[in-house]
């Protein structure tokens, strides 16, 4: 098949795919439109002569996004995957506005002369050479942003935090020393209570003892 | 012969219906979804470009893997808030959203 065929193969498969996301009220249907849309772009930059970019939407967008989304589909409950059709006003405002936004940009695209290169086939190493010499800096700087992003998302998502937890022991319980001692063992690294009143003789006796070694030491000098 | 305008009338379609779909979805993850796909309509973009106007330098393509991690980094945490929404007020619908603490 000549690359035209394909273009519009895929073109078709990826704009379909969308409108299926976009018309299903199942999200779980959706998914799949997604997904062949995403699929169908790594397909379209094949045809722009990145391996690199076809390899890294099917990993990232093909894989890693699907399978989250269809995680937090599944976490979130089956409330969430089915929704009504938008209203009548709402879907035509929607539609007016999106049309809008192609007509303008197709206008501007319309009649834009862009100076066009001759063809040159990337390979990985060309992207490699400038992601990691040029770009090095943004480069680490978006692999923290993705740390951040993960323990921001951990953080986030977790199932209760200790504040809460807290108020809510004390509001169960009259004496705070008892609902601290409850929280303070619900922790791990903390001493639990029970050291609490071993450790309170032994820092009484610490100062008698060292009275008793002053007037010790001044009954020696005298 | 396929040219540069018909990736970028793609991506303006892409981006079209993505925009339609977030402008019309009720629960928060569609939205996240549909943003996904505006994303990737910038994605082909940026690699037409790279491809037809600029092709000795990778940089369109660069670009287009920058966009990936932000926008791996952006879906994971919109699904984290979206999960953390649903057990507080057990729906997704972003109507009901008044709150950004509590």
């Amino acid at each position: 098949m000549s690359a035209t065929v394909l273009f519009y193969l895929y073109a078709a498969v990826a704009l379909a795919g969308a409108i299926a996301l976009v018309r299903a009220r199942n999200l779980i249907h959706g998914i799949i439109g997604l997904f062949a849309t995403l699929v169908a772009i790594g397909g379209l930059y094949l045809l722009l002569g990145s391996e690199f970019l076809a390899a890294m939407q099917l990993f990232v967008y093909g894989g890693a996004v699907t399978v989250l989304v269809l995680f937090a589909l599944m976490l979130a409950g089956p409330k969430v995957a089915t929704e009504a059709a938008p209203s009548r006003g709402v879907a035509w405002i929607a539609g007016v506005v999106s049309a809008a936004f192609f007509v303008a940009v197709g206008a501007v695209l319309w009649r834009t002369g862009w100076q066009l290169a001759p063809p040159h086939i990337h390979d990985t190493a060309s992207i490699a050479t400038i992601l990691f010499s040029r770009y090095v800096l943004p480069f680490e700087i978006a692999g923290l942003s993705l740390t951040i992003a993960l323990i921001g998302a951990v953080v986030i998502s977790r199932e209760d935090d200790i504040s809460s937890a807290t108020a809510v022991v004390i509001s169960r319980d009259d004496d705070i020393a008892s609902a601290t001692a409850v929280v303070i063992s619900r922790d791990d690294d903390l001493p639990t209570p029970a050291h609490a009143p071993a450790e309170q003789p032994a820092s009484d006796s610490a100062p008698v003892a060292t009275a008793a070694d002053l007037a010790g030491d001044e009954g020696g000098a005298v | 012969m396929i040219g540069l305008n018909h990736y970028l009338f793609f991506g303006a379609a892409l981006f079209a219906i993505g925009l339609y779909g977030a402008l019309t979805a009720k629960s928060a993850l569609r939205v996240v979804v549909c943003v996904e796909l505006i994303l990737n309509a910038v994605n082909v973009n940026l690699a037409a470009f790279s491809a037809y106007v600029a092709p000795k330098q990778a940089v369109g393509m660069n670009f287009v893997v920058f966009l990936m991690v932000v926008a791996a980094a952006e879906v994971g945490l919109a699904l984290a808030i979206v999960i953390s929404l649903n057990r507080t007020d057990d729906v997704g619908a972003i109507d009901g959203i008044r709150r950004l603490r509590g």
